[in-house]
């Protein structure tokens, strides 16, 4: 099971594993800060690990910024006016290799769901506090921000097929 | 040679072939699909030298996509590029019959090292 506890012991490792990250997929330094988010709309990835052994879920949610999401897909698929779809997909990919690092850090046996991506304004209550441990870091001058939630909610979430050996039928 | 790139993410599969760019392992033919399924289907009609592929994706992982292959005989190189690192998740892919497991992020470097052997600059 992962509790808040456990998760404020590896907040440094959290702040390594965002900051790293964004500095690989953009190519820019990253630094932790504790600058919220920017007012307005906000892309989120979601997904969620599932410790099979305890039947436990631990949610991850990257948020950033419009501007942000906007140089992420620019840098990460190397166009000047990335659409929608490539703004959604690089913010997804953002938080699949965020979400296998975590995983990779806390479990031993755990199964990770598929991201899923969107772009909305956050509401009336942008800096409300999600229930679980938070890092932020800074890149290009913008936020980017880490949530781990204990039992988060996986409602709407996709899992990849599970490893079986049914699959295996001729490709001829 | 002919590299297959499997990853549901475009994104992936567009720093995936910078990447392999930035480790001098360019100017090989790319193709890509975006699961498993997709990927195996690629490998009949095209049969590349090298394939690198995500782990999880939706229609068919990774690891399903390489224990299918090699249950066919097919002994094409095989390297996952995935997002998660585990010991146990390398030893399965070994076990499997994957040249290794490259985590991201990952770095032209990381690349190089794993792949140098198998594709030519």
């Amino acid at each position: 099971m992962t509790t808040i506890d456990e998760l404020e012991d590896v907040r440094p490792d959290l702040e390594s594993l965002l900051t790293d990250v964004l500095y690989s997929v953009v190519g820019e330094e990253a630094y932790p800060t504790d600058d919220p988010l920017p007012h307005g709309p906000v892309a989120t990835s979601r997904l969620a690990a599932h410790d099979e052994l305890e039947d436990r879920y631990l949610g991850v949610q990257v948020r950033v910024g419009a501007v942000l999401a906007r140089l992420l897909a620019s840098r990460m698929m190397a166009v000047g006016d990335p659409s929608p779809e490539d703004l959604l997909d690089a913010v997804g990919e953002l938080g699949n290799i965020i979400g296998g690092n975590v995983k990779t850090l806390m479990f031993h046996t755990a199964r990770l769901s598929l991201p899923v991506a969107d772009l909305a304004d956050q509401g009336t209550d942008p800096d409300a506090e999600l229930p679980g441990v938070v890092v932020r870091a800074q890149v290009f001058g913008q936020v980017a921000e880490l949530a781990l939630i204990p039992d988060g909610p996986v409602d709407g979430l996709f899992w990849p097929p599970s490893v079986t050996d049914d699959v295996m039928e001729s490709t001829s | 040679m002919k590299i297959l790139i499997a990853d549901d993410s475009r994104a992936m599969r567009m720093i995936v072939t910078r990447t392999l760019r930035q480790a001098g392992l360019s100017g090989h033919e790319l193709i890509e699909a975006e699961n498993g399924r997709e990927a195996l289907d690629l490998v009949a009609k095209h049969s590349p030298d090298l394939i690198l592929s995500d782990w999880n994706m939706p229609e068919m992982t990774g690891i399903d996509f390489l224990r299918t292959l090699r249950a066919n005989g097919i002994g094409t190189p095989f390297c996952f590029v995935t997002s998660e690192g585990s010991e146990e998740m390398r030893d399965l892919a070994t076990a499997s019959g994957a040249l290794g497991l490259i985590a991201k992020p990952f770095t032209a470097e990381g690349f190089l090292e794993v792949l140098g052997s198998v594709v030519g600059a």
